[in-house]
């Protein structure tokens, strides 16, 4: 099974946790993945094509 | 024949000295070439707004934030992580923070692509996603009136009422299915909604105000989420721009509606 990485904190995304993913705002070609954590902080997020810095 | 030998040991000496001097000489030389003069910063360009689109912004009051700065946005204004995500541009003498209107037209722009993506990619699949939009303010419920009667069917807006359950409880009647994105105005006041989107794990996009938090929010477009002609504004370029993306519209003046036809008609009531 491959288990998605968190785009803010890098921690592999278990499957029973609230996490969400979503293609990127400004670019939308990158899925960028947020765990339950980092959502819940409003941890920022990079995209690694576009440099968007989120939320 | 000693003095003899030491003078000849010093001559040696002295030579191979003389050789390194030269080559450390050489050396210093070489790299006084090598290093620049001066290394000046890059400015960064920065790009001037356009003058209608400013005081479009300003006439509205879409940059008044409020006296309350909270949460992520005072982390990052004050130790100055980034640049880009930072949406307070001062604070007046009297305390009030005030939102960069920069940042809210940039953000406007990427949040109608992410819009418009969403609504493309729904016309793609057999079941069409849908986008549900939730105001528990009064003055937002007559913009995303209008926001998803523009966009189409597609668009749901829960301006009466957010019933519990919506995103979550297949059983109810109010139940929607594939939605693909939540957009609220105001994290604050919308708490139902966003905590649905959060269990149902649903991106959401929210206008953020000063006194606002940055969680379980996805994207955030920094505004004015109180004022009735900041709202009206906020959904009337969102819904232009939307349009223009997805090709039912090839310019902004083919757009129909005005601003005016975005704003809440209630008129407050003056106390005595």
């Amino acid at each position: 099974m491959i288990m998605e990485q968190c785009s803010c904190c890098g921690r592999k995304i278990t499957p029973y946790e609230n996490a969400v993913h979503f293609p990127c705002p400004n670019c939308g070609d990158v899925t960028i993945w947020r765990c339950e954590k980092c959502r819940e902080a409003g941890n920022s997020y990079t995209c690694i094509k576009c440099d968007f810095l989120g939320p | 024949m000693s003095e003899k030998k030491d003078d000849g040991l010093k001559e040696d000496f002295e030579e191979d000295f003389k050789e390194d001097f030269e080559e450390i000489e050489e050396e210093e030389v070489e790299e006084e070439f090598i290093i620049p003069v001066e290394e000046k910063p890059e400015e960064e360009e920065v790009e001037e707004m356009d003058e209608e689109i400013k005081q479009m912004f300003l006439s509205s009051g879409i940059h008044i934030g409020t006296k309350i700065l909270s949460g992520k946005l005072r982390n990052i204004h004050l130790n100055h992580f980034s640049a880009s995500n930072d949406f307070i541009y001062r604070q007046t003498n009297y305390g009030l923070y005030v939102l960069n209107i920069r940042r809210t037209e940039e953000r406007l722009h990427i949040a109608a692509k992410w819009i418009a993506k969403f609504i493309e990619e729904g016309k793609t699949h057999d079941e069409s996603s849908k986008i549900v939009i939730s105001s528990v303010r009064r003055y937002g419920k007559e913009p995303i009136r209008k926001f998803s009667e523009v966009l189409g069917k597609n668009v749901i807006a829960r301006d009466i009422r957010f019933v519990p359950g919506s995103l979550t409880n297949p059983n109810m009647e109010a139940y929607i299915r594939n939605v693909s994105l939540v957009i609220i105005v105001d994290p604050h006041a919308d708490k139902q909604a966003l905590k649905e989107a959060k269990i149902a794990r649903i991106p959401v996009l929210s206008l953020i105000d000063t006194d606002d938090d940055l969680a379980n929010v996805d994207l955030a477009i920094p505004a004015n989420n109180r004022g009735k002609k900041a709202l009206g504004l906020v959904f009337f370029l969102l819904a232009r721009e939307v349009l223009r993306l997805i090709g039912q519209i090839s310019s902004d003046e083919e757009f129909p509606y005005n601003r005016e036809d975005f704003e809440s008609k209630i008129v407050p009531i003056m106390r005595e």
